[in-house]
Formats: C-alpha cells, structure tokens, sequence
C-alpha cells in the first residue's frame, strides 16, 4: 500500500511538472506578443512598437526563454521580486506565480481571495448533488421496473441533454430575473454575513446540484442494483433482517465505493471550473476571473488558473486512487 | 430452453442454395443487419434520426430555405425595422403579432432577420460539432491503435498524454487557449474570423480525443491477442496492414457509438464557448445569438428562445439517436 502511495504520488509530480513547463511555454511562444494586453490597456488602446518593446525588455521577454522558466519554476518554491519599471520592483512571495498585468497584484494572492467564492459554490453544489442523486438512485433501484423507475430515468437522460449553460441560463432568467422566487444570486463572504451568504448562493447550488445529480441517479441505481444482487444481500434478507438494514446498511455502503470514487474527480472539476455558474449568477470566483482576464490578455492569471484547475484535478485523483484502497478491502490486497 | 430470436439469426450459416423444405426458412443475417432491423423498430430512434435529418437539411440548404422565405442575412437599414429610442423591432414580435416577412421577428438593436440567422446558425452549429467529432475521432482512434496495438513505451507515452490532458479542465483551457490560436494565426484581419473559426474546431478537437483514445486501446489490448491477428501477424502481414485490415473492422461498432454521443457534445460546447465569447464572431451561431439575446430576455424572450429551441432539440435528438445506436449494436441489451 505504501509503495502504490509512493509511486502515484511520483507519476502525479511528474503530470504537474510536465504541466506547468507546458503552459509556460504555451503563453511564452503562443501569443504573438505577450504583453500586447497589457501595452494597450498601460496607454488606453494606444500602444506602440516603442512602448510594447520597452514591457518586454522589463518582463523578460527578451531574454532566453530557458532562464525565464527557470526564474518561474525557483519563483513558486523561494518567491521572488518581479520589476515593473526601471526602479519599481513588486515582492511576490512564494508560491509566485506573476503578477496580474491589470492590477500588478501577485496572481496567487488574486487567487486566494477568490477561492472561498468558488469553494462555496463547489461544496454547496456537492451537497446537493450526492444528496438528490444518491437518493433518487437508490429508490428506483428498489423500485426497479416499475413505471416510477423508468420516468425517473428518463427524466435524467432528458434533463443531462439541455446544455448545462442553458440550463444555468433559463434557471437564472425565469427564477431570478423575471420572478423574483430565489434572492438575488451572488457572493457574500461567509464570515461577513451568513445569511447573505445562503441566500445568494442558493440558486446557484440548485441549478448546479441539480443538473448534474442526474448523472448521479443513473449511476448510483445501477451500482445499487448491483449490489443488491450480491449474495450477502440474499444471506441478510434470509435472517429476516428489515428491508431498510439491507438496503441501507448492507446494499449502499458497498454502492458507495464506486460513487464515492467518480465523485471525487467531478468534485474537482467542479473546483476548476464552474466557469458558467460563477458567470450566469455573478459569483467573483475563479472560473470569472479567468474569463475577465482572457477578455483583456492577461496572461499570468490565465495561466494562473488554467494551472489551479490542474492540480486540483491531480490531487483529486491521487486522492481518489488511495481512498478506493482503503474504502475497498478487495483493491488493498491485490 | 428458446433462445432469444436474434442468437438464433446470427448464429444460422446456411449453405446457399441448400433446400427450403423447413417450414420457416431462417435467413442468414449480418450483425449489422440485425443492427439496422432493431433500429428500424425503435420508434424513438427514428423520431430523433428525423429531428436530425431535419436539422441537417437546413444546415445544408440554410441559404435556400432563407430565399424560400424571403429572408436574407443583410439588413437595409437598421432604422428601418428598429425603433432607435427602445431599439426594438417595429414590427412583429415581442410586441406586435406574426409578421410574414420576418416570421422569427427581427433582433433588436441590429435588425437582422432572426430566422435566416437562425437557418444559418444551425448550419455554423452543425459544421463545427461534426468536424469537431471526425477530427476527434480520427485522432483517438490512430492513438488508440498504436497504444494498443504496438504496447511498451509507446503505449505508456501516449496513455501518458492522454491522462495529461484529461487532467486539464476543458473550459479554462479553451478560454487560454482560443486566443491564443486566433493571435498567432489571425495576422490577417480580414482572415481573423476565419481563423477563430478553425480555432474553435481544434480546441474542440484537442480536449476531445481522450476518451475516444482510451476507449479504442481497450478495444485493442483484447483484439490483439485473438487467433485471427495472431495468424495474420505468423504469415507477416505487416502492422500498418494488420492494424488497417484486421483490428479496425472488428472496432466499427465502438467507433460509431462513441462517434454518435460525441456530436451532441460538441454542439452543447460550442454553445457554450460561444457564449463565453470565445465562439465564431464571423458567422452567425446559436450560441452567438444565445450571448446576445440574454440583455434582451425580460421584454423580448422570443428572441433568446428560438436559439435555445434549437440546440436543445438537436441535442437531445443526437443524444437519443446516440443511444438508440448503441442498444442496437448491442447484442447484450434486449428491449
């Protein structure tokens, strides 16, 4: 157990490495001129050659782009001083990860800031998720063929096949706009305000929760049926033990291994980028600061988040793979 | 004990020309036959491949079916048809009735016909996600092959790429990288949408391929090992021709579900880069027209639904046809 530890964790650095050089080197050679964004928006949609060449020479861009890498890979372990102008520096501390070209604030102090946001909305989400999909699924599974199984089922197939920014989209317009059903959505920091905080995110943990606890439904009925298949479940009902017992205490614990598992990596994702949510419902999170960023080119953040998103999803898997052992004696012996 | 109608169907060889004296002569059928035959007989399969064919043709003739209603993509003079105070149509809906020379009504502000940027929107929707998912295709299938197929460190390196880019979230690499593609490339002003086309299809494209690639190489690892391969590989039939002739055949039937639930996919995505604003600017598009028309939603809702109508019936249509395709090929499920 404790060499599999070992070498997961090995082949996760080795993703996370083979990421960051990658996305550096994408944002070096991809643009034709990295710091165009940020020339137009330093003179108000007026750049020139001069100007332009003068924020290269000051962002490094001059110089080989192996020296420039290795000052940004030693820049998120040790941290380091970025300069501006001739004599302006700006200290970023480790983990630097650049400074954002509209604000000239260090991208991961950005990011921290906006995290709480999306972590709400993430973890609210997921509540709802498991809650409704994991309940649903196992119902029609003990109803299994019965005519409230099947629409049920079909209701999910249905609701997975309208675009989740469609959806999102309707959700907001009719229940938030038009009708004001749901307090207006929105971010209010948790420590500041509590009830704000609940009643601007709740829409947007249903929206979310809902659509994608349909996949949920589908998946943990089948992983119930399968497990109340299992001979042991026959053994349980033979000692006369409740129906609820069986499926409760002997069916689901065992369906929860594989939902617990796929649930881990979509809790990820849902971490990296609830890019519509965050946009349809107006939370400043991360997914949105990544679009503004897109909008006016500016590159560290871009790379910043494509980067978190990243290694969320990579931890979430390291994660995942060693919690399947320890949930599921069967995987730790062989 | 019977058995099931269609075991009995694919497992008859009857020699041809062998005598008809049995009372019920079985006939000899293809899986792809058998295919096709449960197909036809799933209503709901033929409903949704109908919705396509539809969605097809106007993708097709889109600019014939805007000349048969006397609609077009230019617009005279926003003026004409707009209301310069509340930049809303003069004519038609939201506030007037049916108006037979715009039967979708008009956009605000910009006055352009709405069916003909409908018509042609499903056209830019429907190009997109079927190159998209051929390109994909493609893609996945020869890394598949080759991870399968040649195994070792060919296999390790690319099952290595394909894991890496599982692991990158889709929608914030588009964002990073869709300008990116249209910067380096769109030095051409005139040429820029053009360009934003394309790079819409190979983002797509690019954060596509994986599971078609995992999918295939699993299909492979099992293949390469049957007798058939094997003698094909004892009498030196060379790989390329192996991999072309024997193991591509037999993973026909995967290719095209998979193919099928992709395309779905890929018009569901490109709505959504659309609306980010990282979609076609040169051409009109449902996902386009979906980002514009959410300003106008609360006096004009006409205008935002037609879009939404029509991707999420094409969509929904694909899905079922998707799924309707891998029951029939199928020959575990019965219904």
């Amino acid at each position: 157990m404790f060499a599999f530890i070992v070498k997961r964790l090995l082949a996760g650095l080795l993703v996370l490495s083979t990421l960051v050089v990658s996305i550096f080197l994408l944002f070096w050679y991809g643009p034709r001129s990295p710091v165009q964004g940020l020339c137009e928006q330093r003179t108000n949609n007026r750049c020139t050659a001069d100007f332009r060449a003068q924020l290269e020479e000051n962002f490094g861009y001059n110089n080989p782009m192996l020296s420039e890498l290795g000052k940004y890979v030693a820049g998120i372990f040790t941290g380091r001083d970025i300069q501006l102008g001739a004599n302006t520096f700006v200290e970023c501390s480790a983990p630097c990860l650049g400074l954002s070209y509209r604000t000239f604030v260090p991208a991961f102090d950005e990011l921290v800031r906006r995290l709480p946001a999306t972590i709400s909305l993430a973890v609210g989400a997921a509540v709802i998720i498991l809650l409704v999909g994991v309940t649903s699924g196992v119902l029609a599974a003990r109803r299994r063929g019965t005519v409230a199984d099947k629409a049920l089922v079909s209701a999910t197939l249905l609701m997975s096949s309208i675009p989740y920014v469609l959806f999102a989209l309707l959700v907001y317009l009719y229940l938030n706009v038009i009708n004001e059903v749901f307090p207006e959505a929105g971010y209010t920091p948790l420590t500041e305000n509590p009830v704000a905080w609940l009643s601007g995110l709740l829409l947007p943990w249903l929206a979310l929760g809902f659509y994608n606890s349909t996949q949920y439904t589908r998946f943990s009925r089948g992983a119930m049926i399968d497990a109340l298949s299992e001979d042991y479940i026959r053994t349980a009902r033979a000692k006369g033990l409740s129906s609820r017992t069986v499926t409760f205490k002997h069916g689901l614990r065992s369906a929860l291994v594989p939902i617990v598992t796929i649930f881990g990596i979509d809790f990820a994702f849902l971490l990296a980028g609830t890019i519509f949510t965050e946009i349809i419902f107006g939370i400043n999170g991360i997914g949105r600061w990544g679009l503004e960023a897109i909008q006016i080119e500016d590159f560290p953040v871009v790379q910043t988040t494509v980067l978190f998103g990243a290694i969320v999803v990579i931890v979430a898997n390291i994660v995942v793979d060693i919690l399947y052992g320890v949930l599921d004696p069967r995987v730790r012996i062989s | 004990m019977t058995l099931p109608q269609a075991e009995v169907q694919t497992q008859s060889t009857e020699p041809p020309g062998a005598p008809q004296s049995a009372p019920k002569a079985i006939a000899g059928k293809s899986p792809t036959r058998i295919a096709f035959d449960r197909l036809r007989r799933d209503w709901l399969a033929m409903a949704s491949l109908l919705v396509v064919l539809v969605f097809a043709v106007i993708a097709v003739f889109a600019g014939a079916i805007a000349n048969l209603f006397g609609v077009s993509l230019e617009t005279p003079l926003a003026s004409e048809r707009i209301n310069l105070i509340s930049q809303l149509p003069l004519e038609g809906p939201p506030f007037g009735g049916f108006d037979p020379e715009h039967p979708f009504g008009v956009a605000p502000r910009v006055g352009t016909d709405n069916l003909a940027v409908w018509l042609y929107g499903a056209r830019t929707s429907m190009i997109i996600a079927a190159s998209a998912a051929v390109l994909s295709t493609v893609v996945g299938v020869i890394v598949g092959l080759l991870a399968g197929y040649l195994g070792g460190v060919v296999d390790r390196v690319l099952m290595f790429v394909t894991d890496l880019f599982l692991t990158i979230p889709f929608l914030l690499a588009a964002l990073a990288l869709a300008p990116i593609l249209s910067d380096r490339f769109g030095t051409d002003p005139q040429r820029l949408g053009e360009i934003q086309f394309y790079s819409v299809i190979a983002v797509l494209t690019l954060f596509g391929w994986m599971t078609m690639a995992r999918l295939i190489r699993g299909e492979v690892l099992s293949l390469r090992e049957r007798e058939f391969v094997q003698a094909a590989r004892a009498i030196g039939v060379p790989t390329h021709r192996i991999l072309r002739k024997e193991i591509l055949p037999n993973l026909v039937a995967p290719i095209v579900v998979a193919f099928s639930l992709a395309l779905p996919a890929y018009v569901a995505a490109e709505a959504g880069l659309s609306y980010l604003g990282i979609g076609v600017v040169d051409r009109p598009s449902w996902g386009q027209t979906v980002a514009g028309a959410v300003q106008w939603f609360d006096v004009y809702p006409q205008y935002l639904w037609q879009p939404v109508i029509g991707i999420v019936l094409l969509v929904i249509a694909l899905n079922l046809l998707g799924d309707a395709i891998r029951d029939a090929l199928d020959p575990k499920t019965r219904r």
